[in-house]
């Protein structure tokens, strides 16, 4: 629900590679691994294994298996009728088509709103509270932490009643000030803008925490060394913090994307897709075509092509930034 | 296999990236309730409901009375939380195991779930038992029918009202620069549709764009942009706030609104909604409704579920006390309900109220009439454009 999941925090050993790859190296060098060792090891990874085939590598297949069926809810037989699924998604003159291309722009403009925020806002915060003296640094983190531990129906409620256009705080202020009132959830661009300050309060404080984490790596010594050649604050940040951080950055840039992609609860709860359908977001279009519409077989397909695009930008993204390190 | 069942529908649910617990759990509620607590010879009846509102413990309530009552049967009370429990129904139905004997179902899902055969026509079970139709209201029990054959057996039926603060009137009175205000969400637009004299849906077919319609939909956008009656850029559910604090004067929603006008110490007027439209008295409505699942078929449970119903038409003046008027006769015309507040209002709109239409469906295809009347109403729409735009895409549901 537009927050990173555990699994996606878990991949963060993929933008480690320097610790990744030694350990690799050490293996090949090492002695060849006997019988009874990889026995060992296969029993290590047994458990994980099981949950990750029962909760997601068979879901998926069957998953798979349900988009290439005419598969309403309610009718006990499912009519098998392989990628007509998908090739009705791309048919330009269908309902499926509408539904996911509208869903997926929409989404896609969340995506290009909320990142750069995400990630500069946080980086940002993250400066400044690992600037602070100690006990403020702590005290700091966790109130910036603390949005992050709040569920998603609870921060739409704060938000709706800070924004709601005729008795909301924001409102309420303009008025008294004698400026117009802003019409936040029902007129564009503001429902897009609502959405994308609701999500930053909310999720920022994750962000934060990665790259406060990152910053305490930086060895002092570089930061002497630029101070030694005469560096000012902007140059150690661009050419000593940034550098040094790149994969942490790398991380939260693919977490950061691969959230907001997965909006959902903001514009359900505070918008409802409105006005008419403008902030009506693909994930809510595969969840009302699945449970208001009845149809699996169509959303599984949807939802398969959603989890393809996700994957697809991810592995971009992190080509990119490799490249650019060599 | 029962558990690949339970997998099955964990696997939708985390595929959909939806919840699965909730899913999950809907299922698995009913698995393990089936057979505890039956003592030998009591015939168990489960029963499933949405009433996961101020409405659940009323509802209990009247269950353990019956509980009480006899020692023959026992119904077993479950309530699906509001927001899971027409998926909940669908993975249980679609499957047809471990479906509950008798549960709670809108008027306006009846069609749908009639379509595809998963509920039993009770016409000859009800009157062979006993359960009258001159029981109850004649517009509820006509609600619970599909082509001459009763699917439902009615609960009780809440329509929309009308609800207005009387000191922002008695205010507005002695100031005309304070007029009453009112928003005319979206949900009003069908009120005054069916009381042009229009129809949402005409011999199967969409219907949203017809003249009525159009006169319905220009006549509430003009209370925003002409007539100011309303403040113009209302969100969803904006109008409920300002009512709540006493800032809106009147107000169209339904029954179950009661308790939080109470609870916010409200001085507010109920009564039926107004002719607001130019030909008739009308008022949109929707209604619970007892159903049974097409695939009981034990004699007993089926007796046992009819003597239940019998019990509640008898006996659902605690039903009342949530704000809404049961259409059982023996409750709405009884004098203690005829003393209440709001309730005898609400049943005064019974004999007119008018249900959505009766498709299969009618919950998604409603859905783009819904998004294009609030744009019409947020002033980003022609009325005229909007309605076609809903028709065209209602219509191409409807093919599907």
């Amino acid at each position: 629900m537009g927050k990173p999941n555990k699994s996606s925090v878990g991949s963060g050993s993929l933008v480690l590679p320097s610790s990744v790859s030694n350990r690799l190296h050490q293996v090949k060098s090492g002695k060849k691994r006997n019988g009874k060792s990889a026995f060992t090891s296969s029993l290590f990874v047994l458990p994980y294994l099981i949950l990750f085939s029962l909760f997601l590598f068979f879901p998926i297949l069957y998953g798979v298996w349900i988009s290439l069926h005419e598969w309403d809810l309610l009718s006990p037989q499912h009519q098998f009728v392989g990628l007509k699924n998908y090739l009705d998604i791309f048919q330009p003159s269908s309902y499926l088509h509408d539904l996911f291309f509208s869903g997926l722009w929409n989404t896609l403009q969340f995506v290009f709103y909320s990142v750069p925020l995400l990630i500069g806002t946080g980086l940002a915060l993250a400066l400044l509270v690992h600037a602070l003296p100690g006990r403020c640094k702590t005290f700091f983190r966790t109130v910036y932490f603390i949005p992050y531990s709040i569920s998603v129906s609870v921060v739409a409620i704060i938000w709706l009643w800070i924004l709601d256009t005729n008795s909301g705080l924001v409102n309420q202020y303009l008025m008294k000030w004698g400026l117009p009132i802003i019409p936040w959830l029902t007129n564009m661009p503001w429902a897009w803008v609502s959405l994308v300050i609701a999500t930053v309060w909310w999720t920022i404080g994750f962000n934060m925490v990665i790259f406060i984490t990152a910053l305490n790596d930086v060895p002092e010594e570089l930061y002497e060394a630029g101070a030694l050649d005469g560096a000012n604050g902007w140059q150690k940040l661009i050419h000593i913090t940034l550098p040094s951080i790149k994969p942490v950055m790398l991380f939260v840039m693919i977490t950061s994307t691969i959230a907001s992609f997965n909006i959902y609860g903001q514009p359900f709860l505070m918008t409802r897709g409105g006005p008419g359908d403008s902030t009506s977001v693909l994930l809510m279009n595969i969840v009302d075509e699945a449970f208001k519409q009845r149809q699996l077989g169509t959303s599984a397909a949807m939802s398969l092509l959603m989890a393809l695009m996700m994957i697809t930008i991810s592995i971009i993204q992190f080509k990119l930034s490799n490249k650019k390190e060599v | 296999m029962g558990n690949w069942k339970q997998i099955k529908g964990i696997a939708v649910a985390a595929l959909l990236g939806t919840s699965l617990t909730l899913t999950g759990c809907g299922t698995n509620q009913a698995d393990g309730k089936s057979d505890s607590g039956a003592a030998a010879g009591t015939t168990q009846v489960q029963f499933w409901a949405p009433f996961s509102g101020p409405d659940g413990p009323r509802m209990k309530a009247i269950v353990e009375q019956y509980n009480q009552s006899q020692a023959e049967y026992k119904v077993d009370f479950q309530i699906v939380p509001q927001s899971e429990y027409y998926k909940t129904i669908d993975l249980t139905l679609s499957s047809s195991k471990n479906d509950p004997d008798v549960l709670i179902m809108h008027g306006d899902q009846i069609p749908t779930y009639v379509e595809k055969n998963l509920l039993k026509d009770v016409t000859e079970l009800a009157a062979s038992t006993g359960v009258q139709p001159e029981a109850y209201s004649e517009t509820a029990w006509q609600g619970g029918q599909i082509e001459g054959k009763q699917f439902g057996i009615p609960l009780d039926i809440h329509p929309l009202m009308f609800y207005w603060n009387k000191d922002l009137f008695q205010a507005a009175g002695l100031d005309p620069e304070t007029p009453p205000t009112l928003w005319p969400q979206q949900f009003i637009f069908p009120t005054v549709v069916y009381q042009n004299g229009g129809e949402l849906v005409k011999e199967g077919q969409i219907n949203y764009n017809s003249p009525e319609a159009v006169e319905a939909l220009t006549f509430l956008k003009d209370l925003v942009f002409s007539e100011k009656v309303s403040p113009e850029n209302v969100q969803q559910d904006g109008e409920v706030t300002l009512f709540l604090q006493g800032k809106n004067a009147m107000h169209l929603n339904g029954p179950w609104m009661m308790e939080q006008w109470e609870k916010a110490n409200l001085n507010y007027g109920v009564a039926p909604v107004p002719q607001l439209g130019t030909q008739q008295q009308a008022v949109f409505g929707n209604s619970h409704n007892f159903v049974i699942p097409a695939s009981i078929t034990d004699e007993k449970k089926l007796e046992a579920t009819q003597d239940f119903l019998k019990y509640v038409a008898a006996h659902s003046m605690e039903w009342a006390k949530s704000g809404m008027a049961p259409t059982s006769k023996a409750v709405y015309e009884s004098a203690e309900f005829q003393s209440m507040k709001q309730q005898p209002q609400v049943a005064k709109q019974f004999e007119y109220t008018k249900f959505s239409p009766s498709i299969s469906n009618w919950g998604p295809v409603s859905e783009p009439l819904w998004k294009e009347v609030n744009l019409a109403l947020l002033g980003q729409k022609d009325p005229q454009a909007a309605l076609k735009d809903a028709a065209d895409k209602a219509t191409q549901l409807m093919k599907r």
